[in-house]
C-alpha cells in the first residue's frame, strides 16, 4: 500500500538547512499495523505528515496505493486524501465550534454525501466508539478520552484504507490510553492499515512491526507478535 | 455544507462576543452613517426634479463686468420675458416671478372677507400666467389657463385653503391683505402644495401688477420653457441681442454716458437648468432663495465613502487578527479533505452573514437616529421603505460589501498549510504587518482630518456669532406683520416708546438679517455721470430712530433729525464703504444722484454687516421713508418677558384682530448663518461616526498585536520585565503610526479647511493650536484605546502565554 523509496526532507531557514529525513525506505502492506518510534526530533512526525500527504518530500518517491504522491499539487493531494486517509492526533484537534456529531460528519460533507446517509454513518460510528450519547456536546465538554474517541470516529467514518495516528495516547491517562489502543487494534483487525507514531513502549506492542528512527534514518526494524486487544 | 458554514459563523459570533460586537457594531455604525448621508444627498439632489418638463425649463441668469468685477444677477427687466418669448422661436414661453417685498411678495397679514381676524403669512410671490404655466402649477380648483390673468387674483395652496376655508370652498372668496379693504383679492385657484424640495416655495401667488416696470430696472426672475433639443449655448449667445435691441436704447434715452453703455455691452445671458438652481447657484446672484451647496454634497458623499471604507478595513483587520483561532480549524478541515475553495466559500459565507447582521443593525440605528438627524439638517426625511428598490438594494449592498470585506480574510485564512498549523509552527499574520500598518495610518489620517475640520468649523461658527457687527443686535425685538397699521404707525411707535422697558423704537423692514427688505440701485456723484462712475448700492428706507435703535456708529456728520425738514426729502446717510466707492474723501454736504433724484450726504456711518458674513460689506445708504413692514424695539436691560408682555398689551390695543408675532434680531442673525451651522453640525456628527469606527479598529488591532505577541510577552515576564516595559513595548508601535497619520493629516486638513474658509469674506485664520488640539485628541483617544489591551497583556500570567498545547 505504501512504498517509500530513498525519501529525503529538508527544512530550510535563512541560514541553516536541517535534514529531517535522510534516505528513508519503507514499505507498508495493506492490513499492517506499523509503529514508528524514536527520540524527539528524529523525524517521526515529518515522516507521518508526508505519509499523510500533508507535506511533500524534498527528494525520493512516495507511492500510495499505486499513485506517486511526490510531485502532486495541494489540491491533487487533497483529492487523493479524501476518504482514503484518517488522522488521529495527540491533541485530538477537534473543531471547538462544532458538536461531536458535526465534527464526525465533516469529512462526509466534503465527500458530498447526502444528509440521510451521513446521519446513518455518523451515528453508527459514534455508537461503536461508545460516544453516541454525547453527540450534541461540544468538544470542550468532554474528557480527554472521550475527545480522542470522537477524533477516532472522525478518522474512521469514511472507512479509510489507512489511519495515521500521531501519539494518539500522549495526552491520555493509562486507562483511556488502553481503551484507545484497543479501538485501533480492532480497526486493524477489521482490515484498516495503521501507521502510528509513538513514544510509548506499551503502545508499540500493539503494532505488528516497530520502526526506529534516529536522525532521519531508519535504524532498526523489529517484528512484534501481534497482541490481542486488551480488556 | 452551507448549513455547516452558517452554523460555524453563528457559533463564532456567540463565542467571541466582544470581537463580534466590535466587528458588527463598527460595521453597523458605518452603514448607518452611510444610509443617513445617502438620504440627505438624495433629498438635496431631488430638488425640482418633479417638473414633467424639467429638461426644458431654465432660469435666466445675466452676468456683466463692472470695473473689472464680474456681477451676476437673476433679476431682469419687466419686458424681458415678453421680449425673449417673441424674439426667439426656441423659447416656447417665458414668465416672470417676483419675490421682492416692496412689490408685495413676502409677508402679509391676511383676512377673509366677513371675518375679524388677521393672520400673519409669509410665503407670497408675484408671478404672471406664463410663469404659472412653466412652473407646472397644479390647480385643484379654478381654471389654470386664467388663474393669474386678472389683477387682484390670488392663487392659494391647498393646505392654506383648508386652513382658511375648512368647508372646502375657497374659490371666488374675497381676501384682504394687510387689512386694506380698498384692494380686495379674489381667489381664482387652489393649487397643490408646492413640494418642499422646490427652489421656489410659496403658498400664495399674486399676479404681477407693475405699471412702472421698464427696460431700466430689474426686479423679476425670468423662467423660460424651450423647445426640446434646443442648442442652449447657441440660444444663450443669440439672447445677447436683447442688450442692443432694447436695453441700450432705453438707457441712452435716459441719458446714460457712453462708458455706462460699454458696461452694458459686457452683459451675457446664461440659461440655468431649473434642476441646478438649488444646488448650483452662485452666492453672488443674491436671489434671496434658500440654496444647498453642491460642494457639501460631494464632501458628504466622500465622508460616507470613507466611513464605510473604515468599517470595511476594521472588518478585514479583525478577521485576520483573529486568524490564530481559525488556523487550527483551517488546518483540520484541509486534513479531513476540504479544498481551498471550500474554505474560501466558508469564510465568504461568514463574512456575508456578518454583513447582513450589520446591515440590519445599521438600518435600525439609522432609523433610530433619523429624527435627530432631521432636526440637525432641518429636513423631513424618511427611510423609503415603500419604494420597491429600497430593500433589494440594501440586500445587494449587504452581499456585495460582505463579499468585498471577506475576500482578503478568506484568501488569507484559507492559505494556512495544515502541516504548519498542526505542528504549531505557524506565526500568524506576521507577513502582512505592513499592509495592516498602512490601513491604520489611513484610518487615522482620515480621522485626524475630520477632527481638524470639526474644530475649524466650530471656531468659525463661534467667530461669526460673536463678531462685532457694527450694530448692536442684543435685546432687539422685531415685531412682524405691522403692515396692517398703515398710517397708525406713528402713534403705535409712540405708545411703545413710552413703555419703561423700551429704549428705542424704529419702523422699517430694512433689517440687517435675512428676510429684511433689500433695494439695490445705482448711485453716482452729481455731475460725474460722464465719467461713468456709477456704483451699485443699497438704498434703505428707514425712520429717524433707526440708527439709534440698532446702535450703529456715526463716523462723520449727523443722524437724521426732525429738526431739519429737508431730511425727509433729500438727506442721505451713507456707509464708509459707499463713501470710498464713490471716491468721496470728505462726503458731508456732497450731492449724489440716484436715477435722477439728488440727495445730500448728511452723515457717514460705520460699515455694519447687513449680509451673511460670507459676503463683504457693500455700499449702503439710508434715507427717510415710510416702511411699516416691521417694527423693531430696543429693550432696556432687564427681564425681556416682562417687556414683551407690556408690548403685547400695546399691540392688542392697536391691532386687536391679529396675534402678536415677534422674533429677536439675534435669533434672526443666527438664522442667517443657519446653513453654515447646519452643515457644520452634520459634518461634526459624521466626523464623530468616523472617529468611532476608527477607534474600534484600533482597539481591534491592538488586540491582534497582543495576541500575536502573547508568547513573547510571557517570556519577557518570566525573565523579569517590569509592567512599564511591556506596556511601552506594546503601545509605542501604534503611537508611531498615529504620529505618522497626524503628520499626513495636518497639511491635507489645512488645505481643505482653508478652501472652506475662503468662502467667508470674514473668517478666522487657522493657527497651530488647532492642529495641536487635533493631534492631542487623536493621540489621547488612541492611547486610551490601545491601553485597554496592552495593560491587560502586561498583567498576563506568563504561564498562560507559554502553554501552547
Amino acid at each position: 500500500m505504501i512504498q517509500i523509496t530513498d525519501l529525503k526532507k529538508s527544512f530550510r531557514t535563512e541560514e541553516v538547512e536541517t535534514l529531517a529525513l535522510n534516505g528513508v525506505n519503507l514499505k507498508v502492506e495493506e492490513g499492517e499495523f506499523v509503529a514508528i518510534m524514536g527520540p524527539s526530533g528524529c523525524g517521526k512526525s515529518t515522516l507521518l505528515n508526508i505519509i499523510g500527504m500533508l507535506d511533500n518530500p524534498t527528494e525520493g518517491s512516495y507511492n500510495f496505493a499505486g499513485h506517486e504522491v511526490g510531485g502532486l499539487k495541494e489540491s491533487q493531494r487533497t483529492q487523493l486524501r479524501k476518504g482514503n486517509l484518517g488522522f488521529v492526533f495527540q491533541s485530538f484537534n477537534l473543531i471547538d465550534e462544532l458538536t461531536v456529531f458535526e465534527n464526525v460528519e465533516l469529512p462526509l460533507i466534503y465527500l458530498k454525501m447526502n444528509k440521510a446517509e451521513r446521519k446513518e454513518k455518523v451515528m453508527k460510528v459514534l455508537e461503536r466508539m461508545k460516544i453516541a450519547h454525547r453527540e450534541k456536546h461540544f468538544p470542550q465538554q468532554l474528557s480527554g478520552g472521550q475527545q480522542q474517541r470522537v477524533a477516532i470516529a472522525r478518522a474512521v467514518v469514511t472507512n479509510p484504507k489507512l489511519i495515521l495516528a500521531d501519539e494518539p495516547t500522549g495526552n491520555l491517562d493509562s486507562k483511556n490510553g488502553i481503551e484507545v489502543m484497543n479501538l485501533l487494534t480492532e480497526l486493524n483487525q477489521e482490515g484498516t492499515t495503521i501507521v502510528m507514531v509513538t513514544h510509548s513502549d506499551r503502545d508499540s506492542h500493539y503494532a505488528h512491526r516497530v520502526i526506529n528512527l534516529f536522525d532521519g534514518q531508519i535504524v532498526t526494524e523489529s517484528q512484534n507478535k501481534p497482541m490481542k486487544a486488551m480488556v | 455544507m452551507f448549513k455547516n458554514h452558517l452554523n460555524i459563523a453563528w457559533r463564532t459570533i456567540k463565542k467571541d462576543k466582544l470581537f463580534t460586537f466590535i466587528k458588527i457594531g463598527g460595521f453597523a455604525v458605518g452603514i448607518a452613517a452611510c444610509l443617513l448621508i445617502a438620504l440627505f444627498i438624495r433629498n438635496e439632489v431631488s430638488y425640482d426634479q418633479h417638473y414633467a418638463k424639467k429638461d426644458q425649463i431654465y432660469r435666466v441668469v445675466m452676468q456683466g463686468v463692472l470695473q473689472g468685477e464680474v456681477l451676476k444677477s437673476t433679476h431682469f427687466q419687466l419686458p424681458f420675458a415678453e421680449a425673449v418669448q417673441s424674439d426667439f422661436p426656441e423659447i416656447i414661453k417665458a414668465g416672470k416671478v417676483n419675490n421682492i417685498e416692496i412689490f408685495g411678495a413676502g409677508k402679509h397679514g391676511i383676512r377673509v372677507n366677513g371675518k375679524q381676524e388677521n393672520t400673519f403669512e409669509e410665503n407670497f410671490v408675484l408671478a404672471d400666467q406664463e410663469a404659472f404655466d412653466i412652473l407646472e402649477i397644479n390647480l385643484k380648483q379654478g381654471n389654470p389657463e386664467t388663474a393669474l390673468i386678472e389683477p387682484k387674483s390670488l392663487v392659494i395652496s391647498k393646505s392654506k385653503a383648508e386652513k382658511y376655508f375648512p368647508n372646502g370652498n375657497a374659490l371666488e372668496q374675497t381676501i384682504f391683505l394687510d387689512n386694506d379693504t380698498s384692494k380686495p383679492y379674489t381667489i381664482t385657484g387652489v393649487m397643490e402644495d408646492i413640494p418642499e424640495n422646490s427652489h421656489l416655495n410659496f403658498d400664495f401667488m399674486l399676479p404681477v401688477e407693475d405699471n412702472y416696470g421698464s427696460w431700466t430696472n430689474q426686479n423679476y426672475f425670468t423662467y423660460v420653457l424651450v423647445n426640446p433639443n434646443t442648442n442652449i449655448q447657441e440660444l444663450e449667445q443669440k439672447m445677447s441681442l436683447i442688450v442692443e435691441k432694447y436695453i441700450i436704447p432705453a438707457q441712452i434715452k435716459r441719458g446714460r454716458s457712453a462708458d455706462f453703455i460699454d458696461v452694458l455691452r459686457t452683459i451675457e445671458y446664461k440659461l440655468q437648468p431649473i434642476t441646478d438652481i438649488y444646488l448650483k447657484s452662485d452666492i453672488k446672484m443674491q436671489d434671496g432663495l434658500k440654496h444647498g451647496d453642491i460642494k457639501f454634497i460631494w464632501l458628504f458623499a466622500a465622508i460616507a465613502a470613507f466611513v464605510l471604507l473604515l468599517a470595511m478595513i476594521n472588518f478585514i483587520n479583525l478577521s485576520t487578527a483573529k486568524s490564530a483561532n481559525r488556523a487550527k480549524e483551517v488546518g483540520l478541515r484541509k486534513t479531513i479533505g476540504a479544498f481551498r475553495n471550500n474554505l474560501v466559500n466558508q469564510f465568504l459565507t461568514e463574512s456575508v452573514v456578518f454583513s447582513i447582521i450589520s446591515f440590519v443593525l445599521g438600518i435600525a440605528l439609522a432609523w433610530v437616529l433619523l429624527p435627530t438627524f432631521n432636526e440637525i439638517a432641518s429636513k423631513n426625511m424618511e427611510l423609503p421603505w415603500s419604494t420597491w428598490w429600497f430593500l433589494p438594494a440594501l440586500l445587494i449592498a449587504a452581499l456585495l460589501i460582505g463579499v468585498l470585506a471577506g475576500l482578503y480574510p478568506a484568501f488569507y485564512l484559507s492559505a494556512f498549510r495544515p502541516v504548519n498549523v498542526l505542528k504549531g509552527t505557524l506565526s500568524v499574520g506576521s507577513k502582512s504587518g505592513r499592509l495592516r500598518s498602512g490601513l491604520v495610518i489611513f484610518q487615522f489620517t482620515t480621522s485626524v482630518i475630520l477632527i481638524i475640520g470639526t474644530l475649524i468649523i466650530y471656531r468659525q461658527m463661534d467667530y461669526i456669532i460673536s463678531k462685532e457687527l457694527g450694530y448692536n443686535k442684543e435685546r432687539v425685538v422685531v415685531l412682524e406683520g405691522t403692515n396692517i397699521l398703515g398710517n397708525k404707525i406713528e402713534s403705535f411707535k409712540e405708545q411703545l416708546s413710552s413703555l419703561s422697558q423700551v429704549k428705542n423704537v424704529t419702523s422699517t423692514n430694512y433689517l440687517p438679517v435675512d428676510g429684511g427688505s433689500r433695494n439695490g440701485n445705482t448711485f453716482m456723484v452729481e455731475g460725474q455721470d460722464d465719467g461713468g462712475r456709477g456704483i451699485p448700492a443699497q438704498i434703505w428706507r428707514v425712520d429717524y430712530d433707526y440708527i439709534k435703535t440698532l446702535g450703529i456708529q456715526m463716523t462723520k456728520g449727523r443722524d437724521f433729525s426732525k429738526e431739519f425738514a429737508y431730511d425727509s426729502i433729500n438727506s442721505i446717510v451713507i456707509n464708509t464703504k459707499m463713501a470710498s466707492d464713490l471716491g468721496l474723501k470728505d462726503p458731508i454736504g456732497k450731492k449724489i444722484d440716484n436715477g435722477g433724484q439728488t440727495f445730500e450726504v448728511i452723515g457717514v456711518i460705520e460699515n455694519f454687516h447687513f449680509k451673511s458674513l460670507k459676503e463683504d460689506i457693500s455700499a449702503l445708504s439710508l434715507v427717510i421713508g415710510k416702511d411699516v413692514g416691521a417694527v423693531s424695539v430696543k429693550l432696556e436691560k432687564g427681564n425681556p418677558s416682562e417687556a414683551l408682555s407690556s408690548i403685547e398689551k400695546v399691540w392688542n390695543r392697536n391691532i386687536p384682530n391679529q396675534a402678536l408675532n415677534y422674533t429677536f434680531l439675534e435669533q434672526e442673525f443666527a438664522q442667517m448663518h443657519d446653513d453654515v451651522q447646519r452643515m457644520g453640525k452634520i459634518f461634526n456628527s459624521f466626523a464623530l461616526f468616523a472617529l468611532l469606527v476608527a477607534c474600534l479598529g484600533l482597539f481591534a488591532l491592538s488586540a491582534f498585536m497582543v495576541e500575536q505577541r502573547r508568547k513573547e510577552i510571557s517570556i519577557r515576564r518570566v525573565l523579569g520585565a517590569p509592567f512599564k516595559n511591556i506596556y511601552q513595548l506594546l503601545t509605542l508601535d501604534f503611537l508611531k503610526l498615529i504620529v505618522i497619520s497626524i503628520c499626513i493629516a495636518i497639511p491635507i486638513g489645512w488645505y481643505f479647511m482653508n478652501r472652506w474658509l475662503e468662502g467667508f469674506a470674514y473668517h478666522i485664520t487657522i493657527g497651530w493650536e488647532i492642529f495641536a488640539t487635533a493631534a492631542l485628541i487623536a493621540l489621547g483617544i488612541a492611547i486610551l484605546t490601545i491601553s485597554y489591551q496592552s495593560i491587560g497583556a502586561a498583567f498576563l500570567q506568563p504561564t498562560k502565554g507559554l502553554r501552547t498545547e
